[in-house]
């Protein structure tokens, strides 16, 4: 039995370690993604990630809206490559609204895998491009993330876990291939900080959902709020499958609340409970919650009495304040999306994945024949993209990969949706 | 004397956290009244947990089975009261006659939904396994729990939603030595005592209650006594169901809102509140909803929301570990 | 199945299924790209029939239901997160590292070699899993599952918000929901530090090599002394203790070797994962396995592999890669029905398991023990058999 047992092993142990040394000799002629390569062929492949399950869903489809277009407007190809564009999914039925590891990572390796890739367009939430960017980086391919928030991604400013090593982790290249077009937390933290003391609180309490974006987004809200001289009560976490947060909210002394998550993590329920049991306080919100499913009843949003003493931040501005600040493109933006979709008052976020394409697009104009070359493209994004003239004003994206826009946008709900009130010059920051 | 100990000290450690912040808030506040918010606040969730708790129980005690689509059925209950108001057309602004006339209509939809389903359930997923292994209904239950799941999806999608808050459920009521007692407060304890006081009459009084009480505790003879023990099990399910149709219904005006994932999660709070007041136990499974239902507040309110779940399971190891039988079960085998 | 029960009688024959079957294993990957996305499935299938080997220990041979087999995935994910991550950066100046390459040399905190973290996880495990026996060893039956249950749960919840709770002055205990991330990708001695970017293939070979180390254990412990002993212990625990078999020590070994298994491959799952994140740490995890498991057949080796097989094939790649796309969109397209299937994966995947334990509820490849009591109906029944 034994020595029958023996032979079994070493015959398996042998296949395995064939395995193993075999795969050390080939993985420089196959599995070569590595920097400097060149796409071969006419066909660029511009791939985009995002959870298009879930809560989630609404604001992805109006960021892939928003890059389908862009895409059209310039005819589908940059000089004499054609674009094909691939929509991922990297939400999963057991985890979704949100980027899942393993459908991330797996997107990531598809990108990586397909030779012609040249830009990946992603991802949505913060905690999914901690995954996807270490591989994407190795790759040498350029990612531009339309909504990414999360301070450590691109700088070791506060509110980065410079501990850890952020944001070089992310980076095993140790070169730069990452950008993104939204402002980075410390901005929104500042914003909804200079909103607060504008309004007349004295002392916040925040709650936040624990996941990348609103664990990091309140820390940034705390540490704004406390260098205007605002006292900060409480930051409490909370979790997604209580059924109720009434005796959580009971607890809140403060005079304004900040609800740091996303509309996925129950923090409709979170904004009905602290309203009822604190009726005074004032309430804000971030950019996680600017969507239909927290504004509109209808939807299975907050109802109107509580939506009537909510303040929403998000980085976009209404087409009416685009048009005062004399951005042009903004404007022509709203009327082709409108007369593309039907939609006048669009997503947020719609802008946005616009001007991920754009971007994408002008960066591949502008390194002309080498645009199928990611080293180029590379550099062109992170180092020569300086006062772009782009539908949400005039920018740079700066070598950490960071725009330099800094206005915030805040929001009223009216009648369930999200109306435009002011732009917020955000102090100290 | 070992039972003396095992019992009231089982009794000590549950009064241990409440009996803890009194004396914080008494020191610091000078009163109770934070303790008993959080108090008030747990008995009315407890309430709800209590009615889906007697589905576990029910259903344990008869085929000891760990009922995971329960909370769905749960869910489901939700669902569709939400569903019935907009057919209804029930709104905030609903005059009080309209309103008590369609909570009625949707509690009876509610009830009859919930108890139809689950009793089909038996009927396809469980009955055909009664003689294989014990763990194979306990996957079919699994899977009838993620179909469910994936029917709320569909219906309602995969986000939390809220619903019209038809009863204006944390309006303050009436308010003693501070405490403030809400509609939701009233409602949930009001709706939820009749039912449970009900349901073990029925079990304790009537025939059909006896044939159960019967083929739970030996189900050869009860089949040889000329009780139909497949018709007496789909009647279990169908009470469990009834329920869990009810706490649906009041869950929904309580908590003003609905989710897919709502049943699973109160399904492992219930089952919780099962085990910990004895299962197969009527009276237990409405003390523990109760108890956790308290312990909940109190955790939610002094430890933090997000250690909630980890305070109960603890609260539960101890109890499994020093009186397996729980609260008021008696020895079973399987606690032995 | 005629034809493969054939092949078994026959006493050569029994090795022949499983070598031929390890040695297409180990060639597979040649015939896809490195970056396949079926390497990808199978590299998971792999994880997660390790998993199930480990839960069959417990809940197969020893029956113990285990529900919080999660808790074993979490301590071999943490090892990770903990020894092969910045997450204690500041520690010891530069960091500690221990046979790794040179981009990881030069990151801040713990980095060791993927062997000491094995082994890291394993002796954690095995310990968590002896803990976790201990409240048990009064039980039986269901409640033993409910213990476990709210073990996983407690473990999870820990994980969570391990963020909040300070551990070695000033480091969290886990990062929560914002997950450790990167982790270092595996490092083996002798080897290339692999790389999940580039190629997926040493992953896929080294997990081959852990499943096969574990089916090498579970073989081996089916047929010995401690084996024998669980499935006494499993058929009728007074009558085993009677006969002088240590109640005690024969659990908890249970547990631990079951949960030393679960680790091992947990720890693998968090490396390929590239991130440790709290978040998967639930329920659900749990009753995944223990599905696997009983679909496979409780308590048969080689059904459990197949049984991990099948489900993690419905759940990755039937679900999302074949039925939305291809001849069966168009099927449903066809039919103006406006759904994407992953909508409705969940719902596939229990219609999936009620159907296959309504059709085979003693497992795909049952154990010939429990065969042989089912068929001859020695397990007492008062419901006549309705198969």
């Amino acid at each position: 039995m034994r020595v029958r047992w023996l032979a079994v092993l070493t015959c398996l142990l042998g296949a395995f370690a064939f395995g193993v040394a075999a795969c050390g000799s080939d993985d420089d002629d196959e599995g070569d993604g590595g920097s400097g390569a060149t796409v071969s062929g006419d066909t660029l492949t511009i791939y985009s990630s995002l959870p298009l399950q879930g809560t989630s869903k609404g604001q992805s489809e109006a960021v892939i809206s928003g890059e389908r277009l862009a895409l059209e407007q310039a005819g589908g190809k940059v000089g004499k490559y054609k674009i094909n564009y691939v929509s991922l999914d990297d939400s999963t039925a057991q985890n979704p609204g949100t980027a899942d590891e393993a459908q991330t990572a797996q997107n990531a390796r598809k990108a990586v895998q397909d030779k012609t890739t040249i830009f990946y367009l992603g991802e949505f939430n913060s905690g999914g491009t901690k995954v996807s960017l270490p591989i994407l980086n190795k790759a040498n391919i350029p990612q531009i993330s339309p909504s990414n928030t999360a301070v450590g991604l691109t700088t070791d400013e506060p509110g980065a876990d410079t501990k850890a090593g952020e944001p070089d982790i992310y980076y095993p290249a140790q070169k730069r291939t990452y950008a993104r077009v939204v402002p980075k937390d410390t901005i929104q933290g500042a914003a909804l900080a200079t909103i607060m003391k504008e309004d007349g609180c004295k002392s916040v309490h925040i709650f936040n959902d624990k996941t990348t974006y609103g664990a990091g987004l309140a820390r940034n809200v705390e540490a704004a709020a406390k260098s205007i001289g605002l006292t900060v009560e409480g930051n409490d976490g909370t979790d997604k499958t209580s059924a109720n947060y009434r005796s959580l909210a009971a607890q809140i002394k403060a005079d304004c609340f900040v609800g740091s998550g996303v509309t996925g993590e129950n923090y409709v329920q979170v904004f009905k409970d602290v309203a009822a049991a604190c009726p005074d306080c004032k309430l804000y919100g971030p950019d996680g919650v600017a969507e239909a499913a927290f504004t509109d009843p209808k939807e299975g949003g907050i109802p109107a009495d509580v939506a009537a003493r909510t303040k929403v931040t998000v980085a976009t501005l209404s087409p009416e304040e685009f048009e005062k600040q004399g951005i042009a493109k903004a404007s022509q933006f709203f009327k082709d999306y409108e007369a593309k979709y039907g939609v006048k008052q669009p997503d947020p976020y719609a802008i946005y994945g616009y001007e991920t394409m754009s971007l994408a697009l002008d960066t591949l104009k502008a390194v002309g024949d080498k645009a199928n070359d990611r080293e180029a493209v590379r550099v062109q994004l992170l180092e020569n993209t300086k006062g772009r003239d782009s539908v949400l004003g005039k920018y740079d994206i700066d070598e950490f990969g960071d725009t330099t826009l800094t206005d915030y946008g805040l929001y009223t709900i009216d009648n369930g949706q999200l109306t435009f009130d002011k732009v917020i010059k955000a102090q100290g920051s | 004397m070992l039972e003396f100990i095992s019992k009231y000290g089982l009794i000590a450690l549950l009064l241990a956290l409440p009996v803890y912040y009194g004396i914080q808030d008494l020191s610091d506040d000078g009163n109770l009244t934070r303790l008993g918010d959080n108090l008030v606040d747990g008995l009315s969730n407890g309430a709800i947990w209590a009615l889906v708790a007697l589905g576990y129980t029910l259903v344990y005690g008869i085929i000891e089975l760990i009922n995971f689509a329960h909370g769905e059925i749960f869910m489901l209950g939700a669902f569709t009261s939400f569903a019935m108001w907009g057919a209804l057309g029930l709104t905030e602004s609903t005059g009080a006659g309209g309103l008590i006339v369609g909570l009625l209509v949707s509690l009876v939809v509610a009830m009859f939904v919930s108890a139809s389903i689950n009793v089909m359930i038996e009927r396809v997923a469980y009955r055909p396994l009664r003689s294989a292994p014990k763990l194979a209904p306990l996957i079919t239950a699994v899977g009838f729990s993620f179909i469910l799941q994936n029917v709320g999806i569909l219906w309602y999608g995969a986000s939390q939603r809220a619903v019209p808050d038809l009863i204006e459920s944390q309006r303050e009521l009436f308010n003693i030595a501070g405490i403030s007692i809400s509609r939701g407060d009233v409602l949930a304890i009001a709706a939820t005592i009749p039912l449970v006081l009900l349901l073990t009459a029925f079990i304790g009084g009537s025939r059909l209650g006896k044939a159960m009480r019967a083929t739970a505790q030996d189900p050869e003879a009860a089949r040889l006594m000329g009780i139909n023990v497949d018709t007496t099990i789909s009647l279990t399910f169908l009470l469990g169901g009834l329920l869990a149709g009810a706490a649906g219904l009041i869950n929904t005006l309580y908590q003003t809102s609905v989710w897919f994932f709502q049943g699973f999660t109160a399904g492992l709070i219930a089952f919780t509140a099962a085990v910990m007041g004895g299962i197969g136990n009527l009276r237990g499974a409405v003390l523990g909803g109760f108890i956790i239902g308290c312990i909940q507040q109190i955790s939610d309110n002094r430890i933090g929301n997000e250690w909630t779940p980890a305070v109960i399971f603890a609260y539960l190891v101890l109890i499994m570990t020093f009186r397996p039988q729980g609260l008021i079960g008696e020895e079973t085998r399987e606690a032995g | 199945m005629t034809a493969l029960r054939g092949l078994r009688k026959a006493r050569w024959a029994k090795y022949v299924l499983p070598v031929t079957a390890v040695v297409a294993a180990a060639l597979l990957p040649f015939f896809r790209p490195p970056l396949d996305g079926f390497l990808d499935d199978c590299i998971l299938a792999l994880i997660f029939v390790a998993m199930a080997l480990g839960l069959n220990l417990i809940v197969g041979f020893a029956g113990l239901l285990d529900l919080g087999y999660v808790a074993f995935y979490a301590f071999g994910a943490t090892a990770v997160g903990w020894w092969a991550s910045n997450h204690f950066g500041g520690f010891n100046g530069d960091g500690l590292h221990i046979g790794v390459s040179s981009f990881t040399e030069s990151q801040p905190g713990i980095h060791v070699n993927f062997l000491l973290l094995l082994i890291g996880a394993i002796l954690i495990c095995a310990l968590a899993g002896a803990i976790i026996g201990l409240p048990t060893l009064r039980l039986r039956g269901d409640y033993i599952a409910i213990v476990t249950l709210a073990f996983g749960e407690i473990v999870g919840r820990f994980m969570q918000n391990g963020d909040e709770v300070t551990v070695f002055n000033d480091y969290a205990l886990s990062n929560g929901r914002e997950s450790i991330a990167p982790v270092d990708q595996i490092d083996l001695p002798f080897l290339d530090q692999f790389d999940s970017a580039l190629n997926l293939r040493p992953y896929y070979w080294t997990m081959l090599g852990i499943v096969l180390v574990v089916l090498f254990v579970n073989l081996r412990v089916r047929d010995s002394r401690l084996g024998r002993a669980w499935v006494a212990l499993r058929e009728d625990e007074v009558a085993a203790a009677s006969m002088g078999v240590p109640l005690v020590k024969t659990k908890l070994t249970a547990y631990a070797v079951g949960g030393a298994i679960g680790g091992l491959a947990g720890c693998f799952y968090g490396a390929y994962l590239g991130s440790v994140n709290a978040n998967q740490f639930q329920f659900g995890f749990s009753i995944l396995i223990l599905a696997m498991v009983i679909l496979g057949g409780l308590g048969s080796i080689w059904g459990v592999v197949l049984g991990a097989i099948a489900l993690t094939f419905v759940n990755y790649r039937l679900i999302p890669d074949v039925l939305d796309q291809g001849a069966v969109n168009d099927l449903k397209n066809d039919l103006g029905l406006s759904f994407t299937f992953s909508e409705v994966a969940f719902g596939i995947f229990g219609f999936v398991l009620v159907l296959m334990m309504v059709m085979r509820p003693q497992g795909l490849l049952p154990e010939r023990r429990r065969q042989i009591e089912l068929t001859e109906g020695t397990e007492e029944s008062v419901f006549e058999a309705r198969i």
